[in-house]
């Protein structure tokens, strides 16, 4: 009988660990230009990591808690012939465990929280890629503040779909023209909100070369739905060719020094 | 107050018996609904005012998950899906889920407690007109029409910047026309309703409990009222200073949330989630209270750990007013707001959990009857489980740095608004519809709908959970293909068609049970509570006799007793279910005092809408005049009420 149970809260535990394995790699191999459990960023990474770790207590708390439900029911469903049962009012003891528990749960969860919202809070670093993010109805535009990049009389150099190294960090200061907008690229990073009036910052990278879609994701009016950006990420050799190509050429077409 | 008495002679017991059965006689007629102050008549129209917009919500639910369905579709341009997702939210909280909160509130409260009406019934009158007409406003701005054009040329003149109305975008340069007017108008005149109604029940709850019921032998849906007027009297304050800032930049120029001139958008958030967010716990704590009462009914137990689950109420309702930042992590508040918020919602998920433990508990070693009601209270727990767990992973402040304004939290609040709050109002539909109109709801369409409406509400909502995670926006009037949405969409689309047909199926239920001849009795469920001790339909005073209290589940513990083995049977005397009070009526010795209809509350209720229209126009010389008109209305409505003796 003890066996028994031991070996069931074994299986228990592996089912569940395949369980979050399927779940984690089957959301992820959905595919998708947006797709969260698919990062290629460090920040995205971390971001999916955390999640991860809360969906493995609360998966086992769900299945917990439906499990002890339908045996509930099925057990105590009403027969003919019951009398009536037992008029418990309640357990101090039992309640005060099922008080603390979870508490101590969730602050043993609070912990890498709280660590992660101070990993992922501060300033870019130095050799960051410094981009100022311009939003307005419905479009983005992106500013390459480090002077390396301004043109003869000091303007920085500016795109409309937002062109970065491989593996360097991006710093970006947020600015908004006209309503709130909210700046993401799902595959990257976690959304920064664009409020005008004040200056957010978001930092992020990329750890792999590609294509990735940003999307405007805070309600903006009727244009919201389209107001999509691209983010390529390049070789740091590639990606001053393609700024400079663009600097000659223009976007539109894209110059071929910018495709990765 | 001129101090002058008007002196009337108290109505002998006789008299007063004969007039109440005159005007049970004559208790009939569009006018005596009008004029009605009597609780139970109050609260059938709130409910039925509440389902008359749930099939607005509904219908503009599923115009929203027809154009959803498959990538690029166009059955409505942007500007009108905007508008459409404005009115769903704003509708479904303000006008389904809130009256159909406050019409339990006024059928149930005053039986529950002993009493014979509410402590003011002319301003619970009020509330409900007050209600209605506020909806009516709001839901009337659709046929405005908007600066492209009129309504027939099909440009909607409903509000179009969400239910949340995030400042600018709701100010006039990004919004013109008249929506966001009404909207917020609308919420202020709903507010007042609100307000009038929450102080009327605490002052109902705290004052006119039967004698010998303490705070603690009070039912818990009961608990859960008090605990919710507190939250809507401290809550409503605040957002109806943040819509007069609104407003006031909207019609006057002023510049609260005018960036160029100083303003600053934030306020706008801070303000509406600092009610927002208790006004979440003002939707789901009736509801939590109701799954209380249901459970131990059809459990045939008492509420396990009744002080627990009284005082995790209070305790979220505390906590409530600690956690609004989390609706604003992304707006760069800094790293530390977003930790101590981050962990304060991490907090609040204690006692929540602690109430779905004590649920199980008091099922664990019942008796449990699997009528429609139970099926609603246990549909409850399951979802707002689930509901309960995804918000924990919201207080993971990095992680919802990912799923913030993305399906994902769609599918969260849906599963507690919905699979949650809903479940437990349709829970107690079916619980106390045979006390108040006498017939037992139709247990087979019951059942149908239960399983019908949980179906189509897994099927609706569980897919948006994975299109949060595939990065699907809010708020899209459409999304491109190739996303990997589709799939995932067009369940959601087909789920919510289930949903409406289990809606179909409980309308035709209410008309089904409505025309059955078979009588409920007062104690169809074997309850135990004080409402089943009284008959059903209750007559006008509700209890002929005020009842005396010794214990918490009064009902109860007078149906059964515990005999020398420690078994709990029936009494002897009175039994289980072969006691009726209907004779009761006439043992007389009681005063029975109730104030008289009036229709002052509708008059001092219908100004409002004036008000409120004149000042959206104001500019416009033809209509500046509904000022005076408005003002006009409400003082005669207020001197009217004043002036107006209680009884006649």
């Amino acid at each position: 009988m003890k066996l028994g149970q031991v070996s069931a809260a074994k299986l228990a535990t592996i089912a569940l660990v395949v369980a979050t394995v399927v779940a984690t790699t089957g959301c992820g191999a959905l595919g998708g230009d947006q797709n969260t459990f698919n990062p290629a960023g460090d920040v995205a990474q971390k971001q999916l990591d955390l999640f991860i770790l809360v969906l493995i207590p609360a998966v086992i708390v769900l299945i917990g808690v439906t499990a002890a439900l339908i045996y509930v029911l099925v057990r105590f469903r009403r027969r003919a012939g019951d009398g009536i049962p037992k008029q418990v009012h309640g357990n101090n003891a039992l309640e005060i465990g099922w008080t603390i528990a979870p508490a101590l749960l969730l602050l043993g969860i609070a912990v890498p929280t709280v660590a992660a919202i101070i990993d992922l809070g501060g300033e870019a670093g130095e050799d960051a890629l410094h981009v100022r993010v311009v939003a307005q109805q419905w479009n983005w535009r992106f500013d390459y503040l480090d002077p390396e990049y301004a043109d003869g009389d000091g303007r920085p150099f500016r795109t409309v779909d937002l062109y970065i190294p491989v593996d360097r960090e991006v710093g970006a200061e947020l600015e908004a023209l006209d309503v709130i907008h909210s700046f993401w690229i799902p595959k990257l990073a976690g959304k920064q909100d664009v409020v005008p009036g004040r200056t957010n910052t978001l930092k992020f990278n990329a750890t792999e070369t590609g294509v990735f879609a940003g999307q405007c994701a805070e309600f903006c009016g009727i244009g919201h739905a389209r107001m999509s950006f691209k983010t390529t990420a390049l070789e740091p050799a590639q990606f001053e060719a393609c700024l400079k190509s663009i600097a000659e050429e223009g976007e539109e077409p894209l110059p071929a020094a910018c495709v990765p | 107050m001129a101090g002058v008495m008007i002196e009337r002679p108290a109505p002998t017991v006789g008299e007063a018996l004969r007039r109440m059965r005159e005007q049970g006689a004559t208790y009939q007629g569009v006018w005596s609904w009008l004029t009605t102050i009597d609780h139970k008549r109050i609260g059938l129209m709130y409910g039925a005012t509440a389902m008359f917009f749930f099939l607005v919500g509904g219908i503009e639910a599923l115009i929203i998950r027809l154009q959803l369905a498959r990538p690029g579709l166009t059955l409505v341009d942007p500007d009108q899906y905007n508008r459409l997702f404005t009115m769903h939210g704003t509708t479904m909280v303000f006008l389904v889920v809130m009256p159909l909160s406050a019409a339990f509130f006024n059928l149930v409260i005053p039986l529950m407690i002993g009493a014979r009406d509410v402590a003011f019934p002319r301003l619970n009158a009020f509330s409900y007109w007050t209600f209605l007409f506020g909806g009516m406003f709001m839901s009337a701005s659709f046929f405005t029409g908007n600066p492209a054009g009129s309504f027939f040329e099909g440009n909607l003149g409903a509000p179009d910047g969400g239910w949340f109305g995030y400042a600018p975008l709701t100010l006039n340069q990004f919004s013109p026309g008249t929506g966001i007017d009404y909207w917020a108008f609308g919420l202020l005149i709903l507010g007042v309703a609100s307000m009038a109604g929450g102080f009327n029940f605490i002052v109902t709850i705290i004052n006119m409990r039967a004698p010998g019921m303490t705070l603690f032998r009070m039912p818990v849906f009961v608990w859960m009222t008090l605990v919710t007027s507190f939250l809507i009297i401290f809550a409503m304050p605040i957002i109806t200073v943040a819509l007069f800032q609104l407003l006031f930049d909207r019609l006057f120029g002023a510049n609260f949330f005018n960036v160029n001139a100083g303003g600053t958008p934030l306020l706008w958030q801070n303000m509406f989630w600092l009610f927002g967010h208790p006004e979440v716990y003002i939707l789901i704590l009736p509801a939590m209270g109701i799954v209380s009462e249901v459970l131990p009914t059809f459990s045939r137990k008492p509420l396990f750990g009744y002080p627990f689950v009284v005082f995790s109420g209070i305790a979220i309702a505390f906590m409530s007013w600690g956690v609004w930042a989390h609706h604003m992590y992304t707006t760069g508040l800094g790293s530390v707001a977003n930790s101590a918020f981050g962990v304060s919602t991490l907090l609040i998920g204690v006692p929540t959990g602690v109430k779905v433990f004590n649920w199980l508990a008091t099922l664990w070693g019942g008796s449990i009857s699997f009528k429609t009601p139970l099926l609603f209270a246990v549909g409850f727990i399951g979802m707002f489980t689930i509901g309960g767990l995804t918000g924990v992973m919201h207080s993971m402040v990095p992680s919802d740095y990912q799923q913030q304004d993305t399906y994902f939290v769609v599918a969260h609040f849906h599963q507690v608004l919905v699979g949650g709050a809903l479940f437990g109002l349709f829970g107690g539909i079916y619980y106390w519809f045979p006390k108040f109109s006498g017939k037992l709801m139709n247990e087979r369409l019951g059942q149908l709908h239960f399983w019908a409406m949980f179906i189509g509400f897994n099927l609706t909502f569980q897919p948006m959970m994975i299109l949060g995670f595939l990065g699907m926006i809010r708020r899209t009037s459409t999304y491109e293909a190739g996303l990997g949405f589709g799939l995932w969409n067009m369940m959601s689309t087909v789920g919510a068609f289930v949903i409406a047909f289990s809606v179909a199926v409980f309308l035709v239920n209410v008309v089904v049970s409505m025309r059955s001849k078979e009588k409920a009795g007062a104690d169809p469920w074997d309850g135990r509570t004080l409402e089943w001790a009284i008959p059903s339909p209750p007559p006008v005073y509700n209890f002929a006799e005020i009842p005396q209290v010794k214990e918490l589940d009064d009902h109860w513990a007078k149906k059964y007793v515990q005999n020398e083995a420690g078994e709990t049977v029936p009494a002897m005397v009175g039994g289980a279910n072969g006691h009726d009070e209907e004779e009761d009526e006439d043992e007389g010795g009681h005063n029975i005092h109730l104030p008289s209809p009036s229709i002052i509350p509708l008059i001092a209720s219908a100004g409002m809408p004036f008000l409120a229209a004149g000042f959206i126009y104001w500019d416009n010389p033809w209509m500046l005049p509904l000022i005076p008109v408005g003002a006009v209305i409400t003082l005669v409505g207020v001197y009217g009420w004043a002036l107006e003796p209680a009884t006649e």
